[in-house]
């Protein structure tokens, strides 16, 4: 029994260990500080490891644990103190300046753009995280957060109007020009 | 802020579908109606541009967050940690407490085992210890067969016989501050057992030194029964009837050591005195001369 249980720790590690870097860099998006990420990914990993009997073998261990990621995520996020941006972000008004989305700037800054991200509210942050930067398809998208594909749909639309938007911020921030300062207005094909 | 207006509701719609489209999660249809707009579009090529400008940026500066060094050492080391707690989804605690059940049983019955093996042999010790004691209490103590002033030492061997005459030395010398009165054969009235007697005073109090031989008896060498070990002699000890004995065992003979002096004290003489005596018994008892069974025979007429 010894002998088997330290076979499955090294099948483990080698399926799930590939996928570390990803996990961290979702978790680093997604919690305020650094060490709080560290946790959540030692904690998600240790959850993995304890169900890694249920994993079948050849399917998308990658999925498998950003499920358990974000299980782990939207359970610590209910004890902590929710931001009102999401109520904000349903204003009409609100809907408007999404709709007359201004041009990003040429030139985008890493710090410009994470800073940008770190301004979107949660819930579409990670819908977008998991969708550019991550690779998932929107179904896995859907599993993974729990939340229907038009649900999925709706978060990435207005998440990735938000960066834009918090881009655009960011940059005129800095004093940077967009693209759109110069463009001829309404032009369209 | 700068607002872009549309003029056609065909260019906002296709807007509404170009994330999709860098996501490729169009159906087939849709991309196409989408790629026949941007060809014409530059508004929409634009916005698309956009888009997948931002997207690249995102994924860019996404992918220069690392994990920290020591992260993945520290996965490994609680994964280490949490594999020899998980024992193909049996968790260690419940293991521990099935082992720490089975081990208690164990150790109740062996406990309880040993209990009931140390309750015997004490037991058994003190039935021993109290053939010492009884001659003690009978000879020396009730019947007071010693007299005032020590007997002659020639007198005692006499009483003594050949065969146990030159035990009478080894007590004297063994028994420092202590002086021999009496020395005989003797035995305790209703039993045919014999006794070697000593009868000695020092310390303002009488002991007694007494050898009988086993008659198949022994005494158990447990460690929760043997008080003390001297020169490789097992004592015992025991408060019998407001006496204290220590014993040990020869080859052929049980040796005892009986005063009031207290339970300490009286190990502790028996300590000095019990080596000397076994070497001085085990050798007499190897030569099984008709002398000897006569000489002992002899003593079932008790001498006092």
């Amino acid at each position: 029994m010894f002998y088997r249980s330290k076979t499955r720790v090294e099948d483990f590690e080698g399926a799930a260990i590939p996928h570390l870097a990803d996990l961290y860099r979702s978790a680093s998006f997604l919690l305020r500080h650094s060490s709080e990420a560290q946790d959540l990914v030692q904690e998600v990993y240790l959850e993995a490891w304890k169900s890694f009997h249920r994993f079948e073998s050849g399917t998308n261990c990658r999925a498998w644990l950003f499920k358990i990621l974000f299980h782990r995520l939207h359970h610590l996020r209910r004890r902590l103190t929710k931001t009102s941006k999401t109520e904000a972000f349903a204003s009409p008004a609100d809907q408007d300046n999404i709709r007359a989305e201004p041009p990003v700037p040429q030139e985008i800054r890493d710090d410009d753009i994470l800073l940008a991200l770190e301004k979107v509210p949660v819930e579409f942050r990670e819908a977008v995280l998991m969708a550019d930067v991550e690779d998932f398809t929107y179904k896995e998208i859907g599993d993974t957060l729990k939340i229907p594909l038009g649900t999925v749909m709706s978060r990435l639309s207005r998440g990735r109007k938000l960066l834009r938007r918090e881009l655009v911020e960011v940059a005129r921030g800095y004093g940077i020009g967009s693209e759109g300062e110069g463009t001829p207005k309404g032009e369209s094909g | 802020m700068n607002v872009l207006s549309f003029d056609s509701k065909h260019c906002e719609r296709i807007r509404g579908q170009l994330d999709a489209y860098l996501s490729n999660e169009l159906l087939v249809e849709t991309t196409s109606e989408v790629l026949k707009h941007l060809e014409t579009c530059v508004a929409c090529s634009r916005e698309l541009d956009s888009r997948m400008r931002v997207r690249e940026a995102l994924r860019r500066a996404a992918s220069g967050q690392l994990p920290p060094e020591g992260l993945r050492e520290a996965i490994h080391e609680r994964l280490r940690g949490a594999q020899f707690g998980n024992f193909g989804g049996f968790r260690a605690t419940s293991w521990a407490l099935a082992i720490a059940a089975l081990a208690l049983v164990i150790f109740a019955g062996v406990a309880s085992q040993q209990s009931l093996g140390v309750r015997r042999g004490r037991q058994l010790v003190s039935s021993v210890l109290a053939l010492g004691v009884s001659d003690h209490l009978r000879c020396a103590i009730e019947g007071h067969n010693y007299p005032a002033l020590a007997n002659p030492p020639d007198q005692l061997r006499a009483k003594l016989g050949p065969d146990y005459a030159g035990l009478l030395q080894v007590v004297e010398v063994r028994l420092p501050g202590f002086q021999v009165l009496e020395a005989h054969l003797c035995s305790v009235p209703g039993s045919p057992r014999k006794y070697v007697h000593f009868i000695t005073r020092g310390r303002g109090t009488i002991l007694s030194v007494i050898l009988t031989k086993r008659v198949g008896e022994g005494l158990p060498a447990g460690r929760f029964l043997v008080a003390e070990t001297s020169g490789g002699v097992n004592l015992y000890r025991a408060h019998l009837d407001e006496m204290d004995v220590a014993g040990f065992v020869s080859k052929d003979y049980f040796g005892f050591v009986v005063s009031d002096l207290g339970q300490d004290e009286v190990i502790q003489i028996a300590a000095g005195l019990a080596p000397a005596l076994r070497n001085a018994l085990g050798g007499r008892s190897e030569v099984r001369r008709p002398e000897t069974r006569r000489a002992l025979s002899v003593v079932t007429e008790p001498a006092v």
